[in-house]
């Protein structure tokens, strides 16, 4: 079960659940006077523990760091931000709700896509195991 | 879900060769397990069954690589192809389902084959 | 649970634009009234939100970043403006010696502006929470008729 993609596809279920929930907030924090707009941002540090095509090298300082491509992926940092093209209204409130929505909506699509593709990961294990003689 | 080793499969396949075979009792009758493929004239391009069965399992396997790498790259953002990384999970799910399929069979052949009386 | 907390915080937007509706709707209301309990005439309402961090517990406060950025809102003061209106109006009977009225500072145009936003508002929260509702719905699809 150590298999690299599931645990990609998992991570990234994770992240995707966090990212709702900023969302969430957002659109709930529209009218707060000073509520800045959050982001999540983890594609960048799963791409980077990933390293599809062997693009990325690092050096490695320490014997227990975690190279590129190792899948160190228990350790990674998503970053949580301020949305830095919120536009600010006059009670200093950055939210556009409109904007949350497609996020939101986006959001949703590639959760169900993933949620899908673990599901068929598991299916094919579960075919194997069954296809017995 | 790869199969990380088709070098002792294919092995297994070249011990139970059926040219080998051909080759001992070399009868009109078992070189029809010789697949002749079209080539360059004047070559020898036979391939054995067994090396049929190998190159698909490599095919198969590689399938299983592109769904992963596909699956990744949608998981990490770099790619949004939604459509393309279903298709080629598809893909490779019905290649591997196809080749478990063949594989049964080729068991039940070979069981069928160990049943009989010489 | 992460799509619990955005439950939460979804439907705290819901209460918030909730009590905003209700503060602007009296204002409608009260739009002409003159003799409120208080004496002198109705003071306009309005609500102030304000956001804290989504903690249900002790053990998530211990958790990082995601629960201090994740914001449910509150609407933690209704204010009442002190502002009045002067009327021109001999004839109302709470007309004082020159013949001014005071009357509520409330204008049904911003208020019903308000009362609109407030309902897109709620709107978007519920299309929040129906998104979060399906997320967990389809998460529990997985090993689902494999």
């Amino acid at each position: 079960m150590s298999d690299k993609t599931l645990q990609a596809l998992t991570t990234a279920l994770n992240f995707r659940e966090m990212r709702q929930e900023l969302i969430s907030s957002n659109i709930a924090n529209a009218n707060t006077p000073g509520y800045k707009a959050k982001k999540i941002d983890f594609e960048q540090a799963l791409a980077r523990a990933l390293d599809v095509d062997n693009q990325m090298q690092m050096n490695v300082s320490d014997e227990k760091h975690h190279t590129v491509g190792n899948g160190g992926f228990n350790n990674l940092e998503p970053e949580i931000y301020d949305d830095p093209n919120g536009v600010v209204s006059e009670n200093g409130n950055t939210v556009d709700v409109e904007t949350e929505m497609a996020r939101m909506n986006e959001n949703k699509i590639m959760y169900d896509a993933l949620v899908q593709l673990v599901n068929k990961k598991m299916g094919m294990l579960k075919y194997a195991i069954n296809s017995e003689r | 879900m790869a199969i990380k080793d088709i070098g002792s499969f294919r092995n297994t396949l070249t011990e139970a060769d059926a040219k080998g075979w051909s080759k001992k009792v070399d009868s009109e009758f078992t070189k029809g397990f010789d697949v002749e493929m079209p080539g360059i004239p004047g070559e020898n391009t036979t391939k054995t069954f067994g090396d049929f069965l190998s190159e698909s399992l490599g095919k198969v396997n590689g399938l299983q690589q592109e769904a992963n790498v596909a699956m990744e790259k949608l998981a990490s953002g770099e790619s949004q192809n939604l459509h393309e990384t279903l298709l080629s999970v598809e893909k490779a799910e019905i290649a591997f389902k196809t080749m478990n399929q063949i594989r049964s069979k080729v068991l039940d052949a070979y069981r069928e084959i160990m049943k009989m009386q010489i | 649970m992460d799509l619990l907390s955005s439950l939460r915080i979804s439907s705290s937007g819901l209460a918030a634009q909730r009590k905003r509706m209700e503060a602007h709707s009296s204002n409608i209301a009260n739009a002409q009234t003159t003799r409120t309990a208080e004496g002198g005439p109705y003071r306009r309402k309005e609500v102030v939100f304000g956001s804290e961090p989504e903690r249900e517990n002790f053990s998530e406060i211990l958790e990082g970043e995601l629960a201090e950025n994740a914001q449910t809102v509150h609407a933690t003061e209704v204010v009442h403006s002190d502002k009045v209106v002067y009327k021109h109006d001999p004839s109302h009977p709470d007309a004082n010696a020159e013949g001014y009225v005071a009357m509520p500072d409330v204008n049904p145009m911003v208020e019903m502006a308000n009362m609109i936003e407030a309902q897109r508002a709620y709107e978007s929260n519920v299309s929040a929470i129906n998104v979060t509702k399906q997320m967990a719905a389809k998460t529990l699809e997985i090993g689902r008729g494999n």
